[in-house]
């Protein structure tokens, strides 16, 4: 089971990503409708199998790939695959049957019988917008002509909830901002991402907590402009955040070098040395030597070393690595573990 | 004290610029603070929006139902959410300020659905068929069946 995040960690994932230490991962979705089939809140069991299977045999004869009946995944796998962001917390509740596809790649995966009938979604590290969008679409209009979805002249793709019609397009680009938070301007840049009509979010998208001064930002409207447009508009503002967070950075370099400087360098030692850990604790500390990297303190680790940290070491995912069901405080000792033997090796990449 | 610009309502905010070199002080009330852009009004979210929006209910809306589904327009302000592709298309003369202040626009104008053949779902309906037919153990609807899932493609039938 673990083979289904083992894309996250494998070569093809691990590519050098421009700015990959300030952006984090590049994430987009579309939520698309079945003509024919009631909503969620209409649902019935019979409508929700027969979903299940529609999508199930359109997969197979079209794409590359493995489609999972979340109901026959054991609970820890379900967790690992939430926190590798393949599914939703919203799936993972449901009680009807809900399905997900993990292409062969393991950058595009397939939601079925969420909130919407399906939730196609791309993943990929670093600023990854454009490439990734003529991923997803390209299934988007594969599984489009073999499924039929609810469209609507004026409103566009019809979803479940009015605040996804048109696009149902997502497209959140997670940031690594710390220099903003030192600095105290994240409030300031964050209130004007609202005006230019987008969102931020936690790691775990809505609702979730900022952590590892980690910020997930979205577009909020899906109506009335073309995906094209969009994904041009968050690209930019990515491009002025990264901007804008390196100055920040320059102002703590110029200001407070050594405090800095004591942080990364405590924070590399504590992860390099801790017998106990947990993975909030892991969150903050990888945050500090993703920063020594950025300012070229910490020149022998990658950062994708550090995003295979990050993934690995949650709660769910720890257990399954090792492949054993662990206890909270086992849990804290096997996750100090693996980073000791990630970060210390001699060649770390 | 009114305020320094309508002159009509009391003023509530008191405003200091300091820019271009000159002071210059200003009393004003929360209205025309607002239309100076001073005032860091938090702008709601979509979903808040819909939130809102949907608190405004009439007598009717219980008697406008979806045909297909039969979600009434009551149940949708309740809930916020369609309950089939219908239901847009029913609601719409009823929501097109809710979706246009949700939204921030009333038209789509990106990529458009294309329409194929639907054959995953004709795909469903014959292995449902085929089931049945075996069920009644009539083995030459069944080898019908077969042939037509094999037409579309079908390699496991």
């Amino acid at each position: 089971m673990f083979d289904n995040i083992k894309w996250l960690i494998s070569p093809e994932f691990r590519q050098q990503c421009e700015e990959s230490e300030i952006i984090v991962s590049t994430r987009l979705r579309v939520a698309r409708n079945i003509e024919g089939i009631p909503f969620e809140i209409k649902m019935k069991q019979t409508d929700a199998e027969k979903l299940v299977q529609v999508v199930k045999s359109a997969t197979e004869m079209n794409l590359k790939g493995k489609y999972l009946l979340l109901q026959k995944v054991k609970g820890l796998e379900r967790e690992s695959l939430f926190e590798s962001h393949l599914i939703s917390s919203a799936i993972v509740r449901k009680e009807q049957p809900t399905g997900v596809f993990i292409s062969e790649k393991g950058n595009i995966t397939i939601m079925v019988n969420e909130e919407d009938h399906l939730r196609i979604q791309g993943l990929s590290c670093g600023l990854n917008l454009t490439n990734l969008a003529s991923e997803v679409y390209e299934v988007e209009e594969i599984l489009g002509q073999e499924l039929g979805y609810a469209f609507n002249e004026n409103y566009g793709f019809i979803t479940s909830c009015p605040t996804n019609l048109g696009t149902g397009l997502r497209a959140s680009v997670l940031f690594h901002l710390p220099g903003l938070v030192y600095t105290n301007e994240i409030d300031k840049i964050l209130k004007s991402t609202l005006n230019l009509g987008m969102t931020v979010r936690g790691l775990y998208g809505e609702g979730s907590e900022i952590k590892g001064n980690l910020f997930q930002i979205s577009n909020q409207h899906t109506l009335g402009f073309k995906e094209d447009e969009l994904i041009e508009k968050i690209n930019k503002f990515a491009r002025m955040l990264i901007d804008v967070e390196k100055k920040a950075r320059d102002v703590i370099m110029s200001r407070a070098r050594n405090e800095l400087e004591d942080k990364i360098y405590r924070s590399m030692a504590i992860l390099c040395s801790a017998r106990v850990i947990s993975s909030d604790e892991v969150l903050n500390l990888l945050s500090a030597v993703r920063l020594g990297i950025g300012l070229g303190m910490i020149k022998d680790i990658d950062v994708n070393v550090l995003n295979e940290i990050m993934l690995v070491t949650r709660p769910g995912n720890i257990q399954l690595f090792y492949g054993e069901i662990f206890e909270e405080q086992e849990r804290d000792v096997k996750r100090a573990e693996y980073i000791r033997s990630k970060l210390t090796k001699k060649n770390s990449n | 004290m009114l305020c320094d610009d309508c002159k009509k309502k009391p003023a509530s905010i008191y405003y200091k610029d300091v820019s271009g070199g000159q002071i210059k002080e200003l009393r004003l009330c929360e209205d025309c603070a607002r239309k100076k852009g001073l005032l860091n009004d938090k702008k709601l979210s979509p979903v808040e929006v819909l939130q809102k929006m949907l608190k405004t209910t009439s007598h009717d809306d219980e008697k406008i139902i979806c045909p297909v589904c039969f979600l009434s327009l009551a149940e949708f302000k309740k809930i916020g959410r369609f309950g089939c592709s219908n239901c847009l298309s029913v609601f719409e003369p009823y929501i097109k300020t809710l979706i246009k202040e949700v939204q921030e626009s009333e038209k789509h104008i990106g990529r458009k659905a294309k329409s194929g053949g639907r054959r995953a779902i004709e795909v469903f309906k014959l292995r449902e068929e085929l089931r049945r037919a075996l069920e009644k153990e009539a083995y030459e609807d069944a080898g019908q069946i077969r042939d037509k899932l094999k037409t579309l493609g079908v390699e496991n039938v």
